[in-house]
């Protein structure tokens, strides 16, 4: 248990996800020594893979990434849950999942890569609502391309198709083609309403890009992505590797230690999975950990000098926890057959709710046509409704070939109340606590969801829908955010527009714990924006040095 | 580019009898007129020169490609017309030597690296158009690329010319090339440009080309230049014109065959940019070119193999992830390789991935092709499509295959969809691997 060994590096980043495996390519491109800390296991993608094949349950998205004893992530969505402790009146909406394995949570994503509209940086000034980012959207622009051309971001030509956020560059790649479900979808939706469908811009192959294939739409992006056409943080963890980067797997930090004056960090201390320990210092630190796991270590690192935990001068530490808390909705069309799941999971967007004067009064959202395969809802629609033998084959062909799925990410809003604690409970094989979040859905997002019910019900309607099967409550949509939050006052606010906590003046966060707001797009592209722009500043401070 | 370059070629068929009714002594004066640089560049492309001298994401012609020889690397010279670093200085003759003799401005000897045994069949007038192309059209380029230091004897340039004397050359051919007729420019593209034999000739003690065994297959850096020759077991007899033309063309013919690595650079830059009737003539020639016989393949590469039925190999077990062991080689497969190629090894709808039985290269007697296609991918432009296969190499963002688990899945493909199991051992493919690039899993 005692420190055998002392390692050290300019730049000490604690965790391999997309923030922090770029983080750690952009700054030993440039020469500077980098360790990466990941708390989880090394594994290749064909054990994913070999996993999912093996899985039952396909569309459980934890199943292939089984969790080691001492990194545990929530293993599935269910409340009560094994890991993600979740309390209050929308526990079940606040149940998130992700991964700690290296190269992080975008193993399983959809590649959904949206750039934050202006108005997302300034909700609290433009509708009085919220917060405000201690940034602009100009300040981010640069490093939005930066991440565009990092993971290959395909997208439409903003003359053509605008999504609102202004572009100095096109995107890297041309925009996916458009499969036959969402070609029906589109023609719906402009033909007999006022709103539209948009591309989704997608870290995804529309042709080779960065020695890796083009997407062949195999349309299980979720789980696991069988030939790397999607981005995942694995890619810049190889590419960090190349220019020097050193990546320490099943390295569990518990520990922030600082100096004396309590401004500047000075090691972390990390537990193999035997829990022995090791220290490790730097001239710099980078908690790149996840919304959730990057809060919960200030937390666990409280002591004499910081009882309430590292940079939690503000008391912030922990609060402010938002998501794109959603609803979602199926139905079997009554016109005819769309065939969804052909092609990768998430391109079509209805983005008319995405910003609006009405935002003074209820948040903002998006809808996703979901063009997944249909054939296990078809399959249970089917028997539930005792069809048998050809019958039950003729009736799932129909099913599957009709179902609609609509799902929504509504805006929520930081809300101090709504917190991550340490839990009293639960504890690892390493004694580390738990993570435990209290949820409320704050009242700007549930008038955001009943909005949006009543537009679903107007699509279901124009589609002479049947069966609907509404997800009970709200739907989680995995993007937490808000745990170490933005501002320009120390005393409310955890980090400043560069992602430096204001206590201690070496130490930075990279993830969406530093959100002011959430908006309505997915948000890893801002993530590794503002990763990219972490890394630019130490680029910066360590030449000078 | 080839759309270009093919409409340059009509203009000097067009103009064929015209040029050919120029008198060459008495043009001494350099002719660059468009349709004499216009045939300079397709027959620069057709001679494949960027290949060699030009270094991966380097400028064109500048010369710094290894390229690697039993007695070390050559390194390729700068060609572009630049005064000091390139060929700037030559004047049309000391152009010819080189092309033709393999003798540098300053009289010594190149390394047969450079196919001048094959260019020296170029005609006279074809290497005046060479020559003004090269001189006007390439944009010079102020580097050099770092000098080629061979292990003895052949460290000594002056060994080249005993060498020389041995692997002599051919007379070049005379007349007006544009005009020849179907197998004579067959020919004259086969040999004195395209220089096939380069590769697929196998070499003798002294390493020249054996034209006893023309076309019969050799080894190249790992991969295997097949036997080309009109065997229908061994060599391509069993392919129509047609078929090969469409491979020279595009990379890839279905149930046949598909170009990756050396080959595949040859279809991209010389042979997918040749007008139809320059591949009908070079198919032509190639077809009929003695067959040499190979005991290793005793039936036609593309003729084994069948879709696998009821692949299932579902366990419903998930691997523990904190204790990874190396899979066997269907595991490999299903894996990494049937999300394209399917669980039956059928490949994709539009052949973009192809099938793996009907495939040369997993029906051939060796499994090199195979090995260095896992390990490098493919990656071939050729007829406007951009095909792609991820390596598995060690530098890999797809999969970094161990050195086992490639020798695995190779010997599954092989003994499931081609020639049968080759028994691949780890140890062969460490060989196969750049040095340096050893995978530690």
């Amino acid at each position: 248990m005692s420190s055998e060994q002392t390692l050290s590096a300019d730049v000490v980043i604690v965790g391999s996800g997309v923030a922090g495996s770029s983080i750690a390519n952009e700054l030993a491109r440039a020469g500077i020594s980098v360790i990466v800390l990941e708390a989880g296991p090394r594994v290749d993608r064909q054990h994913f893979v070999e996993n999912f094949r093996n899985l039952e349950n396909k569309p459980s998205y934890q199943g292939p990434f089984p969790s080691v004893p001492w990194a545990i992530h929530p293993p599935n969505q269910i409340t009560p849950n094994e890991y993600l402790h979740t309390t209050g009146p929308d526990a079940e909406a606040y149940q998130q999942v992700y991964l700690r394995m290296m190269g992080g949570t975008t193993w399983h994503w959809a590649g959904c890569a949206w750039r934050y509209l202006p108005s997302d940086f300034e909700l609290k000034s433009r509708y009085g609502q919220g917060r405000d980012w201690a940034l602009k959207y100009e300040d981010l622009e640069p490093f939005y391309y930066q991440a565009e051309v990092m993971m290959g971001v395909c997208g439409p030509d903003p003359s053509v198709e605008d999504l609102g956020s202004p572009r100095q560059q096109p995107y890297p790649m041309e925009a996916l083609p458009i499969s036959y479900a969402a070609q029906q979808f589109r023609k719906l939706i402009s033909e007999k309403t006022p709103w539209r469908v948009v591309h989704e811009p997608q870290a995804r192959n529309t042709r080779p890009y960065d020695n890796r294939p083009t997407c062949e739409g195999h349309n299980n992006c979720m789980p696991i992505c069988p030939i790397g056409a999607m981005y995942n943080g694995s890619y810049s963890v190889y590419h960090a590797e190349a220019a020097g980067a050193k990546f320490i797997p099943n390295a569990v930090v518990y520990r922030i230690e600082r100096d004396s004056a309590n401004k500047r960090v000075t090691a972390v201390h990390y537990y193999d999975p035997d829990k022995g320990s090791h220290r490790v210092t730097g001239k710099y630190f980078v908690i790149a950990a996840h919304c959730i796991e990057t809060a919960k270590l200030l937390l666990v690192s409280a002591d004499e000098q910081s009882p309430d935990g590292i940079a939690n001068s503000s008391g912030h530490v922990g609060r402010n926890m938002m998501d794109h808390t959603g609803v979602q909705v199926s139905f079997i069309s009554g016109d005819k057959a769309l065939w969804p799941g052909r092609g990768p999971l998430e391109t079509n967007v209805i983005d008319n709710f995405r910003d609006g004067a009405w935002r003074d009064t209820r948040g903002a959202y998006l809808v996703h046509m979901v063009d997944d395969n249909q054939v296990d809802l078809a399959t249970a629609l089917a028997i539930s409704k005792g069809y048998v033998g050809r019958e039950l084959e003729e009736q799932i062909r129909y099913l599957a070939s009709h179902t609609v799925r609509l799902f929504s990410h509504n805006e929520g809003i930081a809300d101090p109340q709504n917190r991550l604690t340490l839990s009293q409970t639960h504890k690892d094989v390493l004694g580390i606590p738990h993570p435990e979040v209290y949820y409320k859905l704050p009242e700007y997002t549930v008038k955001s969801c009943e909005h949006t019910r009543g537009m679903f019900r107007e699509l279901i309607g124009l589609m002479h829908g049947t069966d609907e099967q509404w997800t009970p409550g709200y739907f989680p949509q995995d993007h937490p955010a808000g745990s170490t939050i933005m501002g320009t006052d120390p005393k409310d606010s955890v980090v400043d527009g560069f992602c430096r906590t204001h206590d201690h003046e070496n130490l930075f966060m990279a993830s969406s714990s530093v959100f002011s707001s959430v908006g309505t797009g997915n948000i890893t592209l801002t993530v590794a924006a503002l990763a990219l722009r972490v890394a630019d500043t130490l680029k910066k401070e360590l030449s000078h040095a | 580019m080839p759309d270009i370059v093919r409409k340059a070629l009509w203009s000097i068929m067009a103009a064929g009898t015209t040029l050919a009714s120029l008198s060459f002594p008495a043009a001494r004066a350099q002719d660059t007129s468009a349709a004499v640089l216009a045939r300079g560049e397709y027959l620069a492309t057709a001679a494949d020169c960027v290949a060699c001298h030009t270094a991966p994401g380097g400028k064109p012609f500048a010369g710094g490609l290894k390229i690697a020889t039993p007695m070390g690397d050559v390194i390729s010279t700068n060609i572009t017309p630049d005064p000091d670093h390139g060929i700037g200085k030559y004047t049309e003759e000391d152009f010819e030597k080189s092309l033709r003799h393999g003798l540098r401005r300053d009289g010594s000897h190149l390394y047969p690296a450079m196919p001048y045994v094959s260019y020296s069949g170029i005609t006279d007038e074809d290497v005046k158009a060479l020559y003004a192309w090269f001189m006007h059209s390439v944009k010079p380029v102020a580097e050099s690329p770092p000098t080629t230091s061979l292990n003895f004897p052949a460290n000594l340039r002056i060994a080249m010319s005993a060498w020389n004397m041995v692997a002599g050359t051919v007379p070049p051919e005379s007349g007006d090339s544009a005009t020849f007729d179907k197998m004579r420019r067959g020919k004259y593209l086969a040999t004195a440009l395209e220089h096939c034999g380069t590769c697929h000739t196998p070499r003798n003690m002294m390493m020249s080309e054996e034209q006893d065994n023309y076309l019969a297959g050799a080894p190249l850096a790992g991969w295997y230049a097949p036997n080309i020759t009109s065997s229908k077991t061994s060599g391509i007899g069993g392919w129509s014109e047609d078929s090969l033309v469409q491979y020279l063309h595009t990379g890839h013919v279905a149930g046949l065959s598909q170009a990756a690595g050396p080959m595949g650079e040859a279809v991209e830059h010389s042979t997918s940019h040749l007008t139809d009737a320059d591949l009908h003539a070079l198919a032509a020639y190639i077809l009929q070119v003695p067959a040499k016989e190979d005991s290793a393949e005793q039936k036609p590469r593309q003729h084994f193999g069948h879709p696998v039925e009821e692949a299932d190999i579902r366990s419903g077990n998930l691997t523990r992830i904190d204790d990874l062991t190396e899979m066997d080689g269907q595991h490999v497969y299903d894996a990494n390789c049937a999300a394209c190629h399917g669980m039956n090894g059928a490949g994709t709808a539009d052949h973009y991935a192809p099938s793996l039985f009907h495939n040369s290269v997993t029906g051939a007697g060796r499994p090199d092709n195979l090995i260095m296609t896992v390990l490098q991918g493919v990656d071939r432009t050729a007829d406007g499509l951009h095909t792609h296969m991820p390596g598995f190499g060690a530098s890999s963002d797809v999969q970094r295959l161990s050195d086992t688990e490639i020798a695995h899945v190779v010997n599954y493909v092989m003994k499931t969809f081609g020639s049968g199991d080759p028994a691949v051992t780890a140890a062969q493919v460490a060989k196969l691997r750049p040095a340096g690039a050893q995978n530690t899993p």
